[in-house]
C-alpha cells in the first residue's frame, strides 16, 4: 500500500480518486474547444452547401443533411486526378526533406549532446537561434540569396561558373532545401534531449562488454534515441504536409505546388468552393493521423518495454 | 415591397423555411427510419436547395440600378456627425497612412483602420454580423451581393457633394450601381502586361494584334510570370484565345484556356505570383509579368538604388493600338455597412476621400488611381505623379466603355467551379 509523506495510507477508493484525473481537465477542455469543435466545423463545411446569397460554404451541422458529393469528388480526384499528382509530390517532398533532416540533424544533435563539453551552451544557443526569427523571414532571406543576381550566383560568377541558373524558377530541390532549412531546428532539439538523457553508464557498459564505438552507437545509442528521432519527425512532418508558403516563396511554379497551396486556393481564392478545401483538409488530416498513430504505437511499445 | 432574399434564408437550419419534401425527410430522420440510416442519408442528399438569390449585375453595356429595401434605409439629411472613433475596414496597405491623420483632423475624430486579407474573409466577417465597421472598401463586383445580402446601406448623397464635383461622370453613376445608391468609386485599375525593356522587346507586345501572345513567346522562357489569381488569369487565357466575354465562355473554350495555361509550364517555365510585377520585375526575377496597372506605378519604389527605372513598361490590351483582344478593367468602392454605428461620420469620411487634393495625396502612396476628373494622363505625367514611360498604366474614363473592355461580375458557383477546375489543372504541374 503506498504511503503519503506523513506516513499515512492513501485513501485510494475515497475522494482522492478524482483529484489526479481532474488535473487533465484543462487539457481536455482545451482539446475539445480548440480541436474537436473546429474539426467538426471543417467536417460540416465539407459536407455542406453554399448559401444562396453569398455563395459561401455553409457548415451543415446536422449529419442527416450531409452531402458527400464534394468529398467523393475530392477522393476520386486524389486517386488518378490532378489532386493525386499534387498529393504524390507533397508526400515525396516531405519524405525526402525528413530524410535529409535525419541525415543532417542526427550528427548535429549527437555532437552537441556528447562532444561539446563546456561549450555546449553556445552550441545550444546556435541551434535555438533560428527559433527567434520568423519562418517567413528565414525564407525571405533565401529568396535574396538565390535570386538571379543574389549572393549565391555572385559567388558562382566569381569562381567562374557560366550559365548561372535562376534558382527560384521552380526546382524541386530548392523547395526541399527550403523545407529542410526551415524545419531542421525543430528536429534537432527533441533529438538532442533524447540523446542527452541516455545514461553514460550504458555506453560504458557496452564498451566494457567489448563493443567498439560503431557497435556501441548501432546497438545502444541509436535504439535508445529512436523515440527522439520519431518525435522529431512528427514535429517536422506535420507542418511540412500543410506547408504552402515555402513553395510559394522559393518557386511559384506549378511544378512545385503542394497540397497546402491547393487548400489555400480553394479556401482563400474562391467564394463557393470552400467545401472542396475543407474536404481536402480532412483527407490530409486522416493521412497524417495514420502517421501519428504509428508514432504513438511505437512510443507505447517502447514505454512498455522500458517498464518490463 | 421587394421580398428580401435574406428573409427566406437563414444560416441556422432550424429557422429556414422548409418545403414539404424537407419536412418529410426530417420527420423520417426523427422517428421512422433510424434503422434505415443508409437509405435515409441517400434521400437527404437530394434535399431541395434554397433558391439562389437574384442579383442585379450590371455591365457597361447594360447598367443596373441596385434595389432598395424597406428595412434598409439611407440616413436622413442634415444630421450631426456622431462621436468617434470612425472604424474603417479596408484591404491591407490600401490607404495612405499619412492621409489618416489629415482625415482625423478634418473630421475631428480618431480613425481606426482594420484590414482584411481578401474579400472572402471580409464578406465572411461582415455577413456574420459580429463585426461593425463604418466604412468598407469592397470591389465593384461585390456590390450586388452586398446589397442583396444586406451588408451595406444606401448612401445619402447630400453628405457626399464631392462625388458630383470631382469623380468621372461615368463612375459617379456607375454601371454596377446606377445613381450611386450604395457605393462611390475608390480607385480604378486595369489588368494587363508589365515588362522591362532590357529583358523583353517591346515590339513583341506594343502594336501587336494579340499582346497576350507574349506570355507564350519562348524567347522569354524562365523570366515570365502570371498573377496567382484565377479570377484574373483564367479570363486572360480566354482573351488570348479570342473569347470576348469570359463569363459566357463555353466548356470547350474553358478547356482550351486551361490547356493554354498548362502549355506554359514546359514552354515558358511559368511562375504564379502576386508580387512578381511590382517586386519581381525591379529585382530582375521577372522580365515579364501579368500585372494590375497600379503594380507598375508602385514598382518604381522597389528598384535597388541607382537603377534605371525607365525600362519599366505597361500595356493594357483593352486599349493598346492595334489590339484585337479584350482587356479587363475594374474598380474598388467605398460603402457604409448596414450595421455601421457612425453612418453620418462615415459619409463625411467618404466625402473627404473624394476631394481632389486628398485623393491625390492618397494616390501618391497607393499607386492605384482615383477616378478624378482633374487627374488625367496629362496632368498626372506633367506633375510627375506618374513617369511618362508608365503613362499606359493610367486609366481613363473612356477605358470603361467600348467593345474591347470586359468588367468582371460576381461568379455564380457553377462558373466559379468550372474556372477553378481549369485553374487546378493548370497549376498542378502534372
Amino acid at each position: 500500500m503506498p504511503t503519503n509523506l506523513q506516513g499515512g495510507e492513501y485513501d485510494v477508493v475515497g475522494q482522492k480518486r478524482f483529484v489526479w484525473p481532474s488535473f487533465a481537465l484543462p487539457g481536455v477542455l482545451w482539446l475539445v474547444a480548440l480541436f474537436l469543435v473546429p474539426f467538426y466545423a471543417i467536417f460540416a463545411v465539407a459536407m455542406g452547401q453554399p448559401d444562396p446569397v453569398f455563395n459561401r460554404p455553409q457548415p451543415e451541422w446536422n449529419p442527416f443533411y450531409w452531402d458527400t458529393a464534394v468529398f467523393a469528388e475530392v477522393v476520386g480526384d486524389l486517386f488518378g486526378g490532378q489532386l493525386g499528382v499534387i498529393a504524390l509530390r507533397t508526400v515525396g517532398y516531405v519524405f525526402i526533406a525528413s530524410l535529409l533532416c535525419v541525415l543532417i540533424g542526427y550528427p548535429v544533435a549527437y555532437f552537441v549532446s556528447r562532444k561539446t563539453g563546456r561549450w555546449r551552451w553556445l552550441w545550444l544557443l546556435l541551434i535555438l537561434a533560428p527559433f527567434w526569427i520568423n519562418y517567413l523571414m528565414r525564407m525571405m532571406s533565401w529568396v535574396n540569396l538565390l535570386s538571379p543576381d543574389g549572393q549565391v550566383n555572385q559567388f558562382l560568377a566569381a569562381v567562374g561558373v557560366a550559365n548561372l541558373p535562376d534558382w527560384l524558377s521552380g526546382y524541386h530541390f530548392v523547395v526541399i532545401l527550403g523545407l529542410v532549412y526551415g524545419y531542421i531546428p525543430f528536429f534537432i532539439l527533441p533529438l538532442f534531449a533524447a540523446l542527452d538523457r541516455i545514461d553514460e553508464a550504458t555506453l560504458e557498459a557496452s564498451r566494457d562488454l567489448g563493443a567498439g564505438s560503431f557497435s556501441t552507437f548501432w546497438r545502444v545509442t541509436l535504439p535508445l534515441s529512436k523515440n527522439g528521432v520519431l518525435g522529431g519527425l512528427v514535429i517536422i512532418m506535420l507542418p511540412m504536409f500543410g506547408d504552402y508558403y515555402t513553395p510559394t516563396l522559393l518557386s511559384g511554379s506549378p511544378r512545385t505546388r503542394m497540397l497546402g497551396n491547393t487548400i489555400d486556393q480553394f479556401i482563400n481564392q474562391t467564394t463557393s468552393q470552400g467545401a472542396v478545401g475543407a474536404a481536402l483538409t480532412i483527407v490530409l488530416m486522416v493521412f497524417v493521423a495514420g502517421l501519428m498513430l504509428y508514432y504513438l504505437r511505437t512510443i507505447n511499445q517502447a514505454t512498455r518495454e522500458a517498464r518490463e | 415591397m421587394v421580398y428580401h432574399p435574406r428573409q427566406n434564408w437563414n444560416p441556422d437550419p432550424r429557422k429556414r423555411i422548409y418545403t414539404r419534401r424537407d419536412f418529410i425527410s426530417r420527420a423520417g430522420a426523427l422517428g421512422i427510419a433510424i434503422p434505415l440510416m443508409p437509405s435515409l442519408l441517400a434521400a437527404c442528399a437530394d434535399r431541395e436547395q434554397d433558391a439562389a438569390a437574384d442579383l442585379a449585375i450590371g455591365t457597361p453595356a447594360a447598367p443596373v440600378q441596385q434595389p432598395l429595401f424597406e428595412d434598409n434605409q439611407a440616413i436622413a439629411s442634415g444630421l450631426e456627425p456622431e462621436a468617434g472613433p470612425l472604424r474603417v475596414y479596408n484591404w491591407a496597405d490600401y490607404i495612405n497612412p499619412e492621409i489618416i491623420p489629415v482625415a482625423e483632423e478634418a473630421l475631428g475624430v480618431d480613425i481606426e483602420v482594420t484590414t482584411f486579407f481578401n474579400e472572402e474573409e471580409a464578406i465572411s466577417k461582415m455577413s456574420s454580423g459580429e463585426v461593425s465597421f463604418d466604412v468598407w472598401f469592397p470591389t465593384s463586383q461585390r456590390i450586388p451581393v452586398a446589397v442583396t445580402g444586406s451588408l451595406i446601406q444606401p448612401l445619402n448623397l447630400d453628405y457626399i457633394p464631392n462625388l458630383a464635383t470631382y469623380v468621372w461622370p461615368s463612375l459617379a453613376d456607375p454601371y454596377y450601381d446606377l445613381g450611386s445608391r450604395y457605393s462611390v468609386p475608390y480607385v480604378v485599375y486595369s489588368t494587363g502586361i508589365g515588362w522591362r525593356t532590357d529583358m523583353v522587346d517591346s515590339a513583341d507586345i506594343e502594336g501587336q494584334a494579340n499582346p497576350y501572345d507574349v506570355f507564350w513567346n519562348e524567347k522569354y522562357k524562365g523570366t515570365m510570370g502570371l498573377l496567382d489569381s484565377f479570377t484574373d488569369t483564367i479570363p486572360m487565357a480566354l482573351f488570348r484565345n479570342g473569347v470576348k466575354d469570359p463569363s459566357r465562355a463555353t466548356e470547350e473554350e474553358l478547356q482550351a484556356a486551361g490547356d493554354a495555361l498548362i502549355e506554359l509550364i514546359d514552354l515558358m517555365g511559368v511562375r504564379y505570383t502576386i508580387d512578381g510585377a511590382y517586386v519581381g520585375i525591379p529585382e530582375g526575377r521577372f522580365g515579364l509579368h501579368m500585372a494590375w496597372s497600379g503594380d507598375l506605378i508602385n514598382s518604381q519604389y522597389y528598384w535597388p538604388e541607382g537603377s534605371d527605372i525607365s525600362v519599366t513598361r505597361y500595356n493594357w490590351p483593352g486599349n493598346s493600338p492595334g489590339s484585337t483582344v479584350n482587356g479587363m478593367i475594374s474598380n474598388d468602392t467605398m460603402t457604409v455597412p448596414k450595421n455601421a454605428e457612425r453612418p453620418v461620420l462615415a459619409h463625411n469620411f467618404i466625402n473627404f476621400m473624394l476631394d481632389e487634393a486628398n485623393s491625390l495625396e492618397n494616390f501618391g502612396w497607393l499607386g492605384y488611381q482615383p477616378p478624378q476628373v482633374g487627374l488625367d494622363t496629362d496632368t498626372l505625367v506633367a506633375d510627375e505623379w506618374v513617369p511618362d514611360f508608365l503613362a499606359p498604366a493610367i486609366v481613363g474614363p473612356d477605358d470603361f466603355a467600348g467593345d474591347s473592355v470586359w468588367v468582371q461580375g460576381p461568379l455564380d458557383p457553377a462558373t466559379e467551379k468550372a474556372w477553378s477546375d481549369q485553374w487546378n489543372r493548370a497549376t498542378s504541374g502534372g
